[in-house]
């Protein structure tokens, strides 16, 4: 399959094309985005072109009978294991957003009409591990996140990589939150020279009184985008925290859209990107501030340190408010590692190579210590590391 | 008399602006120099010339440290085989953890000294006394590197590391500036604690104050980027009373 075969074309074409006569209302709104291009805002920055120009071979994504395992295990887009007790099942998605910002959200949603259905019942911990075994594939599945009204839940998100070429793998959660819970996402995605790319499309409900926790930590080189929708009830909470340390020439990035619908709403949006090599980075960032939206907070940052000259950061936080009373803030910084405090540790005998990572690794840490649970902060401390010596040795 | 470092008509810049225009100074083993002179007479160039700091270029002369050019060597390198510079004003680095910094700067110097590195019980244990004998609460080391400490606080964990890392030559740029009676004391301590008839203190000073507490064998009087003078520390109350204009080169 060849997604550029989709550009440019009418209703009745692509209902064709994707075989999805009883869902025009997802052609109708993919059509209406259109495929995206290096025109698209949302793919500006990203090379979206040449991953859709491709010949893909499909897969079946046959539901399997499930292993029992601590985790939940995707591979190639279908569940093989999962804890047990756990109700993980195949299931059509039934609340689509149908004011998504990315085309390839609805044209997820179109490739896979059955998604995978995660219900996390009570407060509960998870791990969710996404393994990729396919070359030349194209990998195509949602996930579907409920949990309860008054119930905490973590998940923490992981990728294992395996030596493949030349895939691309669009995935995406659609998470509901419902009214005075909380979920926490930690989401550690490690690769280097993978032989994938990936486009992740979110969209994330806060229901009245809850709160949404989404950490990312993005490491390494390769070519991965994650395009986020949150929308906010009254007095739900959004706390978004998006680490990149990218090396080579990789493209990676957030691009994401929080959308305040109720009043008291709150949103705190933190990047924070250290880039090497000829890396680019992105943090393409709106919050919107609706007319229904009074009272609400609203605080979006991003902190970038350029490590190499051919380094790039596409900063973008913005804000769009229709209504007076709030309070919002948004801002963003470009810099170097600070030759005074580089020199400092060098003065006490530690390389440079050394202090270069202990410096690196003190920006990020105000991030990777929002990581509560001390075994995956040390896995995100470790891959961190991991990532940093790759990339010294070119 | 045994000589460990010694600098022959150094000259060095910072930008555009020469600062150093031929000093010469010999520093005995073991002793303490006192390093005097007027604001922009070169002393803090002088400094860090001799650590290396990026923002000094050498123009000439050389710096010799037991009787090997140092002028080529990275920072790094430097504080490796026991040159010390307790800064005038210590950086701020947030997020880089107090403990965690020093037990990586004394495991690169055991590990340089082909000694066995000390693992986080070991160095905590190592520390204990340290901080006891400099006043110095135990969180200091808990939390990120200078950040949010006092002018003393941080004077004192320039003075923990000089203990921890036990350098050959320590120069102490400005030590008693913000410093307290009480904490110039403490500081005093712990640099007095290493005096040992072995290590070579280089004391960056514009007050006599200092002196009072670390008593020492040399004052050089340092004017225009030069030493204009050598002599014991009965210099020190000619100069209280006269300043340095009333110093004739040698």
């Amino acid at each position: 399959m060849n997604l550029n075969t989709l550009k440019n074309k009418n209703l009745a074409e692509v209902t064709k094309l994707l075989n999805s006569k009883d869902r025009e209302a997802l052609v109708e709104r993919f059509v209406a985005l259109g495929l995206p291009s290096k025109k698209s805002e949302e793919y500006h920055y990203f090379n979206v072109e040449k991953l859709l120009d491709k010949e893909y071979k499909t897969l079946n994504y046959m539901p399997k009978t499930l292993e029992v395992s601590e985790r939940i295990e995707i591979v190639d887009g279908v569940v093989v294991a999962a804890p047990k007790g756990m109700r993980v099942y195949s299931e059509a998605c039934k609340q689509i957003d149908m004011d998504h910002f990315d085309p390839l959200y609805y044209l997820g949603h179109l490739l896979s009409p059955q998604t995978i259905k995660i219900e996390l019942d009570g407060d509960t911990h998870v791990e969710i591990e996404h393994k990729y075994t396919q070359s030349d594939a194209l990998i195509n599945y949602r996930i579907v996140l409920y949990n309860q009204a008054n119930r905490h839940s973590t998940v923490y998100e992981n990728f294992i990589n395996e030596k493949i070429e030349n895939t691309l793998v669009m995935y995406g959660f659609d998470m509901h939150i419902a009214q005075d819970s909380t979920l926490r996402l930690v989401k550690l995605h490690s690769m280097q020279k993978c032989g994938y790319s990936l486009i992740a499309s979110h969209k994330i409900n806060v229901a009245k009184n809850a709160n949404a926790l989404y950490k990312s930590f993005d490491l390494g080189s390769d070519q991965a985008l994650q395009l986020l929708k949150v929308e906010l009830d009254e007095y739900a909470h959004v706390d978004a925290g998006h680490l990149l340390y990218l090396n080579d020439d990789s493209k990676r990035g957030t691009v994401s859209q929080i959308v305040h619908r109720g009043e008291h709403s709150t949103s705190k949006q933190e990047a924070k990107n250290i880039l090497d090599g000829a890396a680019r980075g992105i943090f393409d960032a709106l919050i919107r501030v609706e007319h229904s939206a009074k009272f609400t907070k609203a605080e979006q940052n991003s902190k970038s340190i350029l490590l190499h000259d051919d380094a790039y950061m596409a900063s973008k936080p913005q804000l769009e408010i229709y209504i007076d009373e709030l309070e919002a803030s948004h801002g963003s910084t470009t810099g170097q590692l600070d030759k005074k405090q580089l020199f400092y540790l060098q003065s006490r005998g530690i390389t440079y190579v050394e202090a270069r990572k202990m410096l690196v690794i003190a920006f990020a840490n105000t991030l990777i210590e929002q990581v509560k649970d001390a075994r995956h902060q040390e896995r995100i401390k470790n891959a961190f590391e991991e990532i940093f010596y790759a990339g010294q040795k070119g | 008399m045994s000589t460990v470092m010694k600098i022959e008509n150094l000259e060095a810049k910072i930008g555009d602006k020469h600062i150093l225009k031929g000093l010469n100074l010999e520093l005995e083993a073991g002793k303490v120099h006192a390093i005097m002179g007027p604001n922009g007479a070169g002393k803090s160039t002088l400094s860090k010339t001799i650590v290396g700091h990026y923002d000094v270029e050498i123009t000439g002369g050389d710096i010799t440290y037991k009787g090997k050019s140092i002028v080529d060597m990275d920072a790094e390198e430097r504080a490796l085989e026991g040159i010390f510079l307790s800064f005038q004003h210590p950086v701020e680095i947030p997020g880089v953890n107090n403990a965690y910094f020093l037990r990586t700067a004394l495991n690169a110097k055991l590990k340089h000294q082909g000694k066995e590195e000390l693992n986080a019980a070991e160095f905590l244990r190592a520390m204990k006394k340290h901080l006891e004998m400099l006043g110095m609460k135990s969180d200091m080391i808990s939390r990120s590197l200078n950040e949010g400490f006092s002018g003393g606080e941080k004077k004192r964990n320039e003075i923990l590391q000089m203990l921890i890392l036990e350098p050959e030559v320590i120069i102490l740029d400005e030590i008693d500036s913000g410093l307290d009676i009480d904490a110039l004391r403490q500081v005093s301590e712990g640099i007095n604690k290493m005096k040992d008839g072995k290590r070579t203190f280089l004391v960056i000073t514009h007050y006599s104050r200092i002196l009072d507490y670390i008593e020492p064998d040399y004052i050089h009087v340092l004017k225009d980027g030069k030493v204009i003078k050598t002599a014991g520390s009965e210099l020190v109350p000619y100069l209280e009373e006269h300043g340095y204009d009333g110093i004739k080169e040698d």
